[in-house]
């Protein structure tokens, strides 16, 4: 999947608007980014690449970007 | 990155001669909808939080309304209609997260109220999630190896008197609920399959960590302060990390069910119906869609009566599958998961069963045959 695909996804999550998202903004500064949002992510990446992300590494994340270094080469440039 | 583990020993056992006789279940009548909520809370979190959750309306238990009301209730009900003399009755077990005292086990005092033998065996278990699970198996386990010949099964909880009320991480999910099932020695019965399991590293998600022995109650941990997002929360109260429990979920559910079918020598086109743990409805569509479940074999009954913890599997069978369960011989797996972490799930063909209506407590105290 490339990180524009991701993007699209994650923007689903958020529930905010299609193409908002850059790829490096804050996760904190993101409105949608709450605990309900974290359970949807979680299910997104089980569904979509049928792998488990952690939640501990999930609360370290900082950026976007860092939720993307999460699944690795699953997602590319 | 946890790659699923599958092929983990699980504990696996395989039972003949125990037969499910009948299920009841009661709720209080005191019901809490969404727009009561939403008076508390503000319309924009209540809704949002329902929309994933799926709880609509829950019944809640008023103060002096306890779990063994609730399941006394139910099996008062339950015995009447299967015309059972009740010393015919061996052994009680009460499935509780939210028992009546510390001490002594609430199901001594249930075998008094309910007039039972003072022959007949009774003991508390202390599971929430997979208690109704773990229940039936230790029923079957009783029953098989003829320590027991009739044994009544309560199981159920009133969790809203674990959450705090300005904590919306947990107050506006659970409902109240307490059943009865009662199980016996039969000759004709083909095998009941029970696959259990435990992973205590998940204590901590889904815990209220203060007021018993490993943290004493005191004035701080009474003390109600503001945690994310505002919620306000004392260490006596209910705690769930919501994230760690729907991981958990999604690492141990499907081999669970994988397991419990591959040892009953079933596919998902075998059975009738998969009664889940209503933990919430954004988990249980989640897991039926990863297990190519069809949507009609999976009941949801928490839109009306909330996550009621160990009674949430049997409250569905009475809430999603009366008629069916009064008149059909019916192919069931059950998976209970959660608080512990625990889990279990049982495979079985039941029914007809004696099933009562759902039973509604009236807010006055249940006062019969009981000096509590």
């Amino acid at each position: 999947m490339t990180k524009q695909q991701f993007l699209a996804l994650f923007e689903d999550v958020l529930e905010i608007e299609e193409g908002s998202l850059k790829g490096d903004e804050d996760l904190i500064s993101l409105d949608g980014w709450d605990s309900l949002a974290v359970v949807t992510f979680i299910a997104m990446v089980d569904e979509h690449f049928e792998i488990a992300v952690s939640p501990a590494k999930i609360a370290k994340s900082r950026k976007v970007s860092d939720l993307i270094t999460l699944l690795g080469d699953k997602i590319t440039a | 990155m946890r790659s699923h583990r599958l092929g983990v020993p699980m504990s696996i056992t395989r039972i003949s001669g125990v037969k499910i006789l009948g299920l009841a279940s009661a709720v209080p009548a005191q019901v809490r909808t969404l727009a009561d909520d939403a008076d508390v809370y503000g319309s924009n979190d209540v809704i949002k939080v329902s929309d994933s959750t799926g709880v609509k309306r829950r019944h809640i238990a008023p103060q002096d309304l306890c779990t063994s009301d609730l399941c006394y209730a139910a099996a008062e009900r339950l015995l009447s209609e299967a015309n059972i003399p009740r010393d015919s009755i061996d052994t009680l077990i009460f499935v509780s997260q939210t028992p009546d005292f510390i001490l002594p086990a609430t199901s001594c005092t249930l075998q008094s109220r309910l007039g039972l033998s003072t022959d007949c065996a009774a003991f508390d278990v202390g599971l929430g999630c997979s208690g109704y699970v773990y229940g039936l198996w230790l029923a079957a386990n009783l029953i098989a190896a003829n320590s027991s010949r009739r044994l009544l099964l309560m199981v159920g909880d009133t969790i809203n008197k674990l959450a705090a009320p300005q904590d919306r991480s947990v107050s506006l999910l659970f409902g109240d609920a307490g059943t009865a099932t009662l199980l016996e020695k039969s000759e004709n019965e083909v095998p009941m399959t029970f696959v259990l399991g435990t992973d205590g590293a998940g204590y901590n998600n889904l815990i209220v960590p203060a007021g018993a022995c490993r943290n004493p109650s005191n004035e701080s941990t009474r003390t109600r302060i503001a945690r994310e997002s505002g919620n306000l929360r004392s260490d006596e109260d209910l705690f769930m990390n919501g994230a760690e429990i729907f991981s958990f979920t999604l690492d141990r559910v499907a081999p669970l069910i994988k397991t419990v079918l591959e040892r009953s020598a079933w596919t998902a086109e075998d059975v009738d119906y998969f009664v889940f743990h209503q933990a919430n409805k954004f988990i249980l569509t989640h897991l039926a869609k990863r297990m190519k479940l069809p949507p009609e074999k999976v009941p949801i009954a928490l839109e009306k009566y909330g996550n009621t913890s160990s009674a949430s599997i049997p409250l569905t069978m009475t809430a999603s599958l009366l008629e069916q369960l009064k008149r059909d011989r019916l192919k069931l797996v059950l998976a209970g998961f959660g608080v512990g972490y625990s889990w279990g799930a049982a495979a079985f063909d039941c029914g007809p069963l004696i099933m009562p209506d759902l039973i509604v407590v009236p807010e006055e105290k249940v006062r019969e045959r009981s000096s509590l």
